[in-house]
């Protein structure tokens, strides 16, 4: 159990031949608190890989130092760091059972043989492996397989940190919903730092109490998930949580306020007018209402989603999404639309400017 | 609808493929007389003596335990050579490693007889002359690139995060390779095994090069188709068949890998 901190951590792959190199991680400094439930968040080929590796020590960064508590772990070994992880695709011992398969990574720590087998009962348990205990690990299906790592994982109680590479990727939607809930009531029971990488916003939003968004190699916002929906630091956090995204228009500013068009906006977070650069504003599309007075619209689609309705509407070129609940009235001539004050943000070069971070 | 002929084919291939064996194989049975008298489809007057001189006579059975040391120390050298290199390859990105793993193969593009005269040279100098480790050695520069490629391709098929695993489960670099990972490629062993085994022990010219009495192999004994007591067809023939069987052992045992050898495009 330990508080795990980077400090300045920065990584390149090596680069293909008379080529710049790429920077994987572009200084991170990140805690990550002994105990937490974390998501890494973010697209493909962010960066949250190489970030797992480098807590784990596959990986030892091209700068900066990792710290486990006070101890700087950067060029430790990975076997002597008690870290364990769970990779996207089932990794088995093909030549062991199961039950020695899980039987491991506590073995290699010189467990006693009842201990082991009470812990692997356990948790074979819990991942419904009991019946396939004494087959062979290679002639399971790659979900039984999968259930091997993710067990083999959770085995040591051990360890300061578990971290999950998309782990269910390969693994059935319902048993997918099964295993997370598991997985969370762990979690709960051991308090173990569990970092559990995805792409999938829901299931990170499911699992952890604090998401870490990633993009292009930074992390752009830490927070609870409220926090990323009501204020996302960085466009791309406005784009990628919530459906759909945040509508991000292009403005002026004046006297603090946002100028749309020519149209003037509201928001309870005005800005200096010395700002410079691409300035934008933000809105999510539920906070975009049908109003008497604001900005025309021309409204292009309805998608009725059941219990709520996202409309596409159009003001020049500029598009705006919004969710209206189900059985809203919606003007059928000359529609105005108006944003809610509280929630609109002024972005400016793809960051949130204006307004504190812990409202 | 099944045609009524369809084994027709195949067993005319098989037929065809077996004809010289069973000519080898009827010949080890007849009397030199007999060879030499004319052609006759079964054996007239049935013999075992041939066999009887291959396994009393020195000069011949030790051409058999000749080449079996020689083989099993060749295979032996080039398979724990090959997979670290092998490793290397499949896991590592380093300077020149593509350059590395090309050229390796480019040494087998060179006909032996050009290796032979260095070869003989280099040992005589140096004491190695007829003796087994010297054959082996030879068969290692045409083996161990061939072992490589066929153990990289192995290997490659391994995910790396296996590798990854066995660290986090507190595995050193070394316990995983020798308790998983050796363990994991057993079938790729086995097939880079059986080409060693089959390129060296079929191979003449190095072998006779470099040996005259003490290291001679039994393809270097056979080549002797005449001695004091005049031809010995019916001792060549027994020779030759007993040639065939140890290669037919080892092909059974790896039948199944072979395969999957040939399908990584390795082999």
């Amino acid at each position: 159990m330990a508080t795990i901190r980077f400090k300045n951590v920065q990584h390149a792959y090596p680069p293909p031949k008379g080529q710049e190199p790429v920077y994987a991680l572009k200084e991170v400094n990140q805690i990550w608190e002994d105990g937490g439930a974390y998501a890494l968040l973010g697209p493909s080929g962010c960066g949250k890989t190489t970030l797992l590796n480098t807590i784990s020590g596959l990986l030892t960064p091209s700068e900066g130092e990792v710290y486990f508590d006070d101890q700087d772990v950067t060029n430790l070994p990975t076997s002597e760091r008690r870290i364990a992880q769970v990779f996207q695709f089932p990794v088995v011992y093909d030549t062991m059972t199961v039950f020695d398969n899980l039987a491991f990574p506590l073995r290699n720590r010189g467990m006693e043989e009842t201990a082991v087998k009470q812990r692997v009962d356990q948790i074979a348990e819990m991942l419904d492996l009991t019946a396939n205990l004494n087959k062979r690990a290679s002639g399971l299906t790659a979900d039984g397989k999968q259930k091997i790592s993710l067990g083999r994982g959770l085995v040591r109680s051990d360890v300061n940190a578990i971290l999950f590479d998309e782990p269910l990727t390969v693994i059935d939607p319902h048993l997918k919903w099964q295993l997370r809930s598991k997985l969370k009531e762990l979690h709960q029971q051991t308090g173990i730092t569990m970092i559990y990488v995805t792409h999938d916003q829901v299931e990170a939003l499911t699992f952890a109490n604090k998401v870490v968004v990633m993009y292009d190699g930074a992390v752009v916002q830490v927070g609870t998930p409220v926090e990323l929906f009501n204020r996302p630091n960085h466009k791309f956090v406005g784009y990628f949580i919530g459906s759909p995204g945040m509508n991000f228009l292009p403005c002026r500013i004046d006297g603090g306020q946002p100028v749309f068009h020519n149209i003037p906006l509201n928001t309870a977070y005005p800005v200096g007018s010395d700002l410079s650069g691409n300035i934008e504003v933000g809105i999510r599309p539920e906070f975009v209402e049908f109003a008497d007075d604001g900005i025309p619209v021309i409204i292009e689609k309805i998608e009725d989603l059941g219990r709520y309705q996202v409309i596409t509407v159009k003001h020049e070129s500029e598009v705006i999404k919004m969710v209206v609940d189900e059985g809203h009235l919606i003007p059928t001539e000359s529609p105005k639309i108006q944003f809610n004050p509280n929630q609109t943000r002024i972005y400016c070069d793809d960051w949130v400017v204006g307004g504190s971070s812990n409202e | 609808m099944i045609h009524p002929r369809k084994w027709l084919v195949p067993a005319l291939y098989i037929l065809f493929l077996m004809l010289p064996i069973y000519g080898l194989l009827a010949m080890s049975f007849k009397t030199t007389g007999e060879i030499l008298g004319g052609f006759s489809f079964f054996p007239q007057q049935f013999t075992l003596a041939n066999y009887k001189v291959i396994f009393t006579d020195p000069t011949w059975y030790n051409g058999y335990i000749n080449s079996i040391i020689y083989v099993v120390i060749n295979t032996v050298i080039s398979v724990s050579v090959a997979l670290p290199a092998a490793y290397a390859f499949s896991r590592y990105r380093f300077l020149g490693d593509k350059h590395l793993f090309f050229w390796l193969l480019t040494n087998r593009m060179a006909p032996p007889a050009v290796f032979a005269l260095p070869f003989f040279q280099l040992y005589s100098a140096i004491g190695l002359f007829d003796t087994h480790i010297a054959v082996a050695l030879a068969h290692c520069l045409f083996n161990i690139p061939l072992t490589v490629w066929i153990l990289e391709g192995f290997m490659s098929g391994i995910p790396k995060e296996l590798d990854e695993t066995a660290y986090l489960d507190g595995y050193s670099f070394s316990r995983f390779f020798i308790r998983i990972f050796i363990p994991t490629i057993a079938a790729g062993i086995g097939v880079a095994m059986f080409f060693c085994f089959m390129y060296s022990w079929v191979e003449l010219l190095l072998a006779k090069t470099l040996t005259s009495v003490d290291a001679k192999p039994i393809a270097a004994t056979m080549t002797r188709t005449a001695s004091s007591s005049g031809y010995e067809l019916g001792l060549l023939a027994a020779a030759g068949s007993l040639t065939i069987i140890p290669g037919a052992v080892v092909i059974y045992f790896v039948r199944n890998y072979i395969a999957k050898g040939f399908a990584l495009g390795r082999v």
